[in-house]
């Protein structure tokens, strides 16, 4: 319990530091958020042109599609705020030695490289996100209880951190190889297959994209969740795959963190 | 040779060393490549039709778009610019009789140059998979005008660039500009959806913007979305945003010079 306070206590720190530089860049943040907010409405505005020729997609209306794009969105969008800075930071200190500065704090390694920044940018338009969720259930004309609200946000909170764990495997490879260049590239790329409708999928394609890289459950599950109801198999195949990555990246990384040999390296 | 002409083969070979970056784009491009298919395929479920193509058709031109980037796309040249910027890497340029411009779109054709050769390899390799679904017009108009507008597409995307990479001048971090811009130019020049899809009085503004004759243009020329009237009316108004934009990078050359200060030896 002590140890957990003391990480609190630690990552409140880190928040206010990330806080403070925000505010002191202020046209920084606002060109960012831009950005962000940007490339959401790029996605709404796709969603809205393809519907306006076609009633359906893999069985999904128009508002049940928009409820997937911001499910998959929110999670990105919380990755990005908590996370992204940090564990990008990462492969770059790895390679100059910097990493040193992250070993000689005190505390967990993959703690604190991940959770030294806060993007305010990225979590200023998940707000954005969840605004296109509800306005998306609202238009369905769904009712969600609070059960159910509880349920998504779990499933949201499981999301990003599968999504925490690939990045951190992806950026643990600098502890092997000399570039970890186009893996930003790769992520969003991946990301692109979240935003599709598991029904979209063919034998094949699921095979990589639903069962071997989780990037479709991750953002059906919630959407599904949400639209049908509970469903115990979504949320338990959720579940064991959050467990199975996160466990997944905390080896590979400590397994690279013994490969590493400070600012030689 | 002229010294353009040296710069050209020291771009071929530089950019030779970071084939290794092309290949992971042309990787990215397979996967972008399979989002469009795995999308509108299931919005085509059902629609022998969408917006009076077939699914055919609208693959034909996601392919074209994706190999036009490889050939005139500007991938960081902007980065590039601004880094000289930066890096007062610039001020040997001051002091040579050189066009910054003229060695700067050399450098450029040369990127264009290996990463068309890589997009070549990428499109050979996907053509036991999408040879099937490739519906390309046989009209001898449509290689005649396409390849000056892809020409044309090409001044229009590298005068950008250099535009946002002059922001340097100003601005100590521009990646924020780049990337917003990114997002217009990927909606606005039809990487997302064709163009002609957006409806009627969206279309009719946004043929007028230079985004439109980024991508969509040229590729609407090949793959038979518009006709003879339309591409040579939209050659005038791309050759009018071509000079257009050179006569404005020239503009923020001047104009950036004024403020920037040449230090150390």
């Amino acid at each position: 319990m002590d140890s957990l306070s003391r990480y609190l206590r630690i990552w409140l720190a880190s928040a206010r530091y990330s806080l403070v530089r925000a505010t002191m860049f202020r046209g920084d943040l606002f060109i960012w958020a831009s950005v962000e907010l940007l490339w959401i409405s790029v996605n709404v505005i796709m969603v809205a042109v393809i519907y306006s020729h076609t009633r359906s997609v893999a069985g999904w209306s128009m508002y049940e599609m928009l409820l997937l794009v911001g499910t998959s969105m929110l999670i990105q969008r919380f990755l990005m705020g908590f996370f992204w800075s940090g564990i990008f930071e990462m492969g770059r200190n790895v390679r100059s030695g910097l990493f040193d500065f992250v070993l000689a704090q005190p505390g967990d390694p993959l703690f604190m490289a991940s959770t030294r920044k806060l993007e305010l940018d990225g979590l200023l338009n998940a707000v954005v996100a969840a605004a296109l969720v509800v306005y998306s259930v609202r238009k369905l004309g769904l009712h969600p209880g609070a059960g159910a609200i509880a349920l998504y946000a779990c499933m949201i909170a499981c999301g990003v951190v599968i999504h925490y764990s690939a990045l951190v495997i992806a950026m643990s490879l600098s502890f092997w190889i000399t570039s970890s260049q186009g893996v930003e590239g790769s992520y969003f790329t991946l990301m692109e297959f979240s935003r599709l409708p598991r029904e979209a999928f063919g034998r094949l394609t699921s095979i990589l994209f639903v069962w071997v890289l989780p990037v479709v459950v991750v953002s059906n599950a919630p959407a599904r969740e949400i639209l049908h109801g509970f469903q115990p198999w979504w949320a338990l195949g959720l579940l064991a795959a959050t467990g199975a990555w996160l466990a997944l990246a905390v080896a590979v990384f400590r397994s690279g963190l013994r490969r590493y040999t400070s600012a030689s390296s | 040779m002229t010294k353009y002409g040296q710069a050209f083969l020291v771009g071929l070979q530089s950019n030779l060393v970071y084939r290794w970056n092309f290949a992971v784009r042309s990787l990215f491009w397979f996967c972008h490549l399979l989002v469009v298919f795995i999308l509108w395929g299931a919005a085509y479920a059902g629609n022998p039709s969408i917006g009076g193509y077939s699914f055919s058709q609208t693959l034909t031109y996601f392919v074209v778009i994706f190999i036009l980037q490889f050939f005139v796309g500007a991938f960081n040249e902007d980065y590039q610019i601004s880094e000289d910027i930066r890096n007062g890497l610039i001020n040997q340029f001051l002091l040579k009789p050189i066009n910054y411009f003229a060695y700067r779109m050399s450098v450029f054709a040369a990127a264009r140059v290996v990463s068309g050769a890589f997009g070549i390899l990428a499109l050979l390799v996907a053509l036991p998979f999408v040879r099937g679904y490739l519906d390309l017009p046989h009209e001898g108009w449509r290689l005649a005008l396409g390849i000056p507008a892809m020409g044309l597409t090409a001044l229009i995307q590298f005068s950008l660039a250099y535009c946002f990479g002059m922001l340097a001048f100003w601005f100590l971090e521009i990646q924020g500009f780049v990337i917003l811009s990114m997002a217009v130019e990927t909606l606005l020049g039809g990487q997302i959806v064709p163009l002609d899809l957006l409806p009627p009085a969206a279309f009719n503004v946004v043929r007028f913007l230079p985004f439109f004759y980024q991508a969509y243009f040229p590729a609407a020329i090949l793959t038979g979305r518009q006709g003879l009237d339309f591409a040579l009316q939209g050659l005038a108004i791309q050759a009018f945003w071509a000079f257009v934009l050179v006569c404005l990078a020239e503009a923020v050359w001047r104009r950036g010079l004024r403020h920037h200060t040449a230090a150390g030896g």
